[in-house]
């Protein structure tokens, strides 16, 4: 009966656990909404997950709107596979949907992230979901939300040139860290995520669709492929990523991928590994192509 | 998830199992929060995520939200006005005997605060010989407020009204409160659905005031700057029960199909405008699930303020974005995540600024 009544006033009868199909529908309008519109934000009725808001809610709805039985998943934290977030995440959609976990990014359909894209680059057909603490790249110069949708509407954007403007006069340099915020298409600023400066040229021209998820910030947005992503920058400043010369990944002893400090034999900061373990790993075993994705070594070369 | 609750569980000690309706009727204030700020009535399973969550009320609302969101609409409840609340505590601190009487009903409010250092033996055994120790309905808890303690210094009537009228109404009698302003009564703004961002309508505010975190909504009332001089009174303050209709799917007539408890509030003040004397009143009005007093307080005193200052929009960004309890505790809990690939880069900024300004103080030497 009541099985019954169920279908007859809310659809087929959803897959049970964490997600409808109502609500799946609505988050695929909203990501096809902000494909349509790259860099702006759409706001949909985030739904509550079984994961803490901010432990990946919005990619999670994300994720879960695009997966079928078929399809290969791979999710990372900071880089990593096997993060605790990553692996609960994967673990957790898995067993909704149905699909095959998968760890080597150039095997993946979906690529769910926190705070990095993957060195090796992404092809057509691949989705890159990417969790957003703050969706508003103005949010720290206007606090108006009025004021903010404003300025993004008529592309009046000289308080954020100002800001990078004064940023150089007090600091000497632009010290935006990670997240540093993009033009879209000529026409939006996106913060793209926490992501470092070092992933920020691998959104330009990919391949890929980047759909970035807030689900605390209920917005979504997105970067179809092909489309022109350009960090923030005047002329005479040219764009700086993350680089330390003579650091080298100890494992595959890479100098052209994101690399993070560990503690060395002494004890100190002296070490660095790469950040990517799937890309770490198959460099060692000659299974990763000659150059990452077009990030760091690419443009960093003017820094 | 469930795997690794379990293990904490089990973890805890060897004592014994603890019964959903020991927790619904013992420690039902807890239970009624978990409803409230979850925005669920379903006292069995707000008991059940209080459980899991080892006691910590944000945590079982966060998990009655993640089942909540999951459920199928089955129908959209019928509007109900709280003119039919069948109160089980009515007070007005605005009356001394107000038109319906003062219903004190069961309360902590009047017994000194005094840590009870009863022997455990003791207490089980007046537990065990008292009228109740036989009771073992699961929802005792819901009925349980029935018996009313009367005030003996008040003169009310024999027979307190169950439904007694609004203090508002008397006052709206008395010509002391504005008419309702604004645009009629519009299809309520669902902030399930959409996100509410200042510039909502009233029906955002109240609907996430009423699912608030209970401290933060105390905090944001209590702390407010907005707040004026001398304090707002709760005209009124209600609990009781309410019911759910909804439209039958085959005659098409409301059927009653649950009760709910909630608690009421509407609270008065006069709030200066410019150019104008104080002739009436402002109301604000604060409704939410299960007996949360000090809710429903905080949150029509923050409803009246926002009604008074209209497009004040620092206040309505505060109200709608902040007090949300599983999104506040679930950034707090974000940032226990590794952050190390954005703290390389931070670092990495850090250092370069500071060798910019060893180059600079070097050039300039």
């Amino acid at each position: 009966m009541t099985a019954q009544l169920t279908t007859e006033l809310a659809g087929p009868p959803p897959s049970p656990g964490i997600f409808d199909e109502l609500s799946k529908r609505e988050i695929r309008r909203a990501m096809l909404s902000g494909i349509a519109i790259p860099g702006y934000q759409v706001p949909f009725g985030s739904r509550e997950m079984p994961v803490a808001r901010g432990w990946g809610s919005g990619g999670l709805q994300a994720t879960l709107s695009l997966v079928g039985e078929d399809s290969r998943l791979k999710v990372i934290d900071q880089g990593e596979d096997a993060g605790v977030n990553a692996s609960n995440l994967r673990r957790l959609v898995a067993a909704h949907a149905g699909c095959t976990e998968e760890t080597d990014t150039r095997s993946a359909d979906i690529i769910q992230s926190r705070h990095r894209i993957p060195e090796q680059p992404l092809r057509d057909g691949q989705v890159l979901v990417l969790q957003v603490p703050g969706a508003e790249p103005l949010a720290g110069i206007v606090r108006d939300m009025d004021e903010q949708r404003r300025m993004h509407a008529e592309a009046d954007y000289s308080k954020m040139w100002v800001r990078l403007y004064e940023d150089i006069v007090h600091n000497g340099l632009i010290t935006e860290a990670a997240g540093y915020p993009v033009l879209v298409e000529g026409r939006y600023i996106m913060t793209p995520s926490p992501i470092p400066r070092w992933d920020v040229p691998k959104m330009n021209d990919s391949e890929a669709i980047t759909v970035l998820s807030a689900g605390r910030e209920k917005r979504i947005f997105a970067v179809p492929p092909h489309t022109r992503v350009v960090p923030l920058t005047f002329d005479d400043r040219p764009f700086e990523v993350e680089r330390t010369p003579g650091a080298a990944c100890r494992l595959c002893g890479s100098q052209d991928t994101y690399i993070v400090q560990e503690p060395g034999p002494d004890g100190t900061f002296s070490a660095w590994v790469c950040s990517d373990t799937d890309f770490c790993r198959r460099r060692r075993t000659g299974d990763a192509p000659a150059a990452p994705a077009a990030g760091g070594t690419a443009q960093g070369g003017t820094a | 998830m469930s795997a690794q609750a379990k293990d904490q569980d089990a973890a805890v000690g060897g004592t014994a199992w603890l019964e959903l309706d020991q927790i619904t009727e013992r420690l039902g204030l807890g239970v009624d929060r978990v409803m409230g700020e979850a925005g669920l009535w379903a006292p069995e399973l707000a008991a059940r995520a209080l459980r899991q969550a080892h006691g910590d009320p944000p945590e079982a609302a966060q998990l009655l939200r993640a089942h909540r969101t999951a459920l199928p609409r089955l129908a959209i409840g019928e509007p109900v006005s709280t003119t039919e609340l069948k109160v089980v505590r009515r007070i007005s601190s605005a009356f001394r005997n107000p038109p319906g009487g003062q219903v004190l009903g069961r309360t902590l409010d009047y017994v000194g605060r005094l840590l009870d250092l009863m022997p455990e033996d003791e207490g089980k055994a007046r537990n065990a010989g008292s009228p109740h120790a036989e009771d073992t309905r699961p929802h005792a808890h819901d009925h349980a407020h029935d018996h009313r303690h009367r005030d003996p210094d008040h003169a009310v009537p024999e027979e307190a009204v169950r439904t007694p009228a609004h203090v508002l109404a008397t006052f709206r009698d008395m010509g002391l409160v504005a008419p309702p302003r604004g645009d009629g009564d519009p299809e309520p703004f669902d902030i399930t659905r959409r996100p509410a961002r200042p510039g909502a309508p009233r029906s955002a505010w109240l609907q996430t005031m009423a699912r608030a975190d209970t401290g933060s909504l105390l905090y944001l009332w209590y702390g407010s700057d907005w707040r004026p001089a001398g304090h707002e009174v709760p005209g009124e303050l209600r609990h009781g029960i309410l019911p759910l209709r909804v439209r039958h799917p085959h005659t098409g007539r409301p059927v009653t199909v649950a009760e709910t408890r909630v608690s009421e509030v509407q609270t008065f003040h006069s709030l200066p405008r410019a150019g104008e004397l104080p002739t009436s009143l402002d109301v604000g009005y604060g409704l939410c699930f299960g007996h949360n007093e000090r809710k429903a307080i905080s949150m029509a005193g923050l409803d009246l303020l926002l009604a008074h200052h209209e497009g004040a929009t620092d206040l309505q960004h505060d109200v709608l974005l902040t007090l949300d309890g599983p999104d506040s505790t679930g950034y707090t809990q974000h940032l226990k995540l590794p952050h190390h690939v954005e703290y390389r880069s931070v670092l990495e900024r850090a250092h370069a600024a500071a060798r910019g300004t060893r180059l600079t103080e070097r050039d300039t030497a």
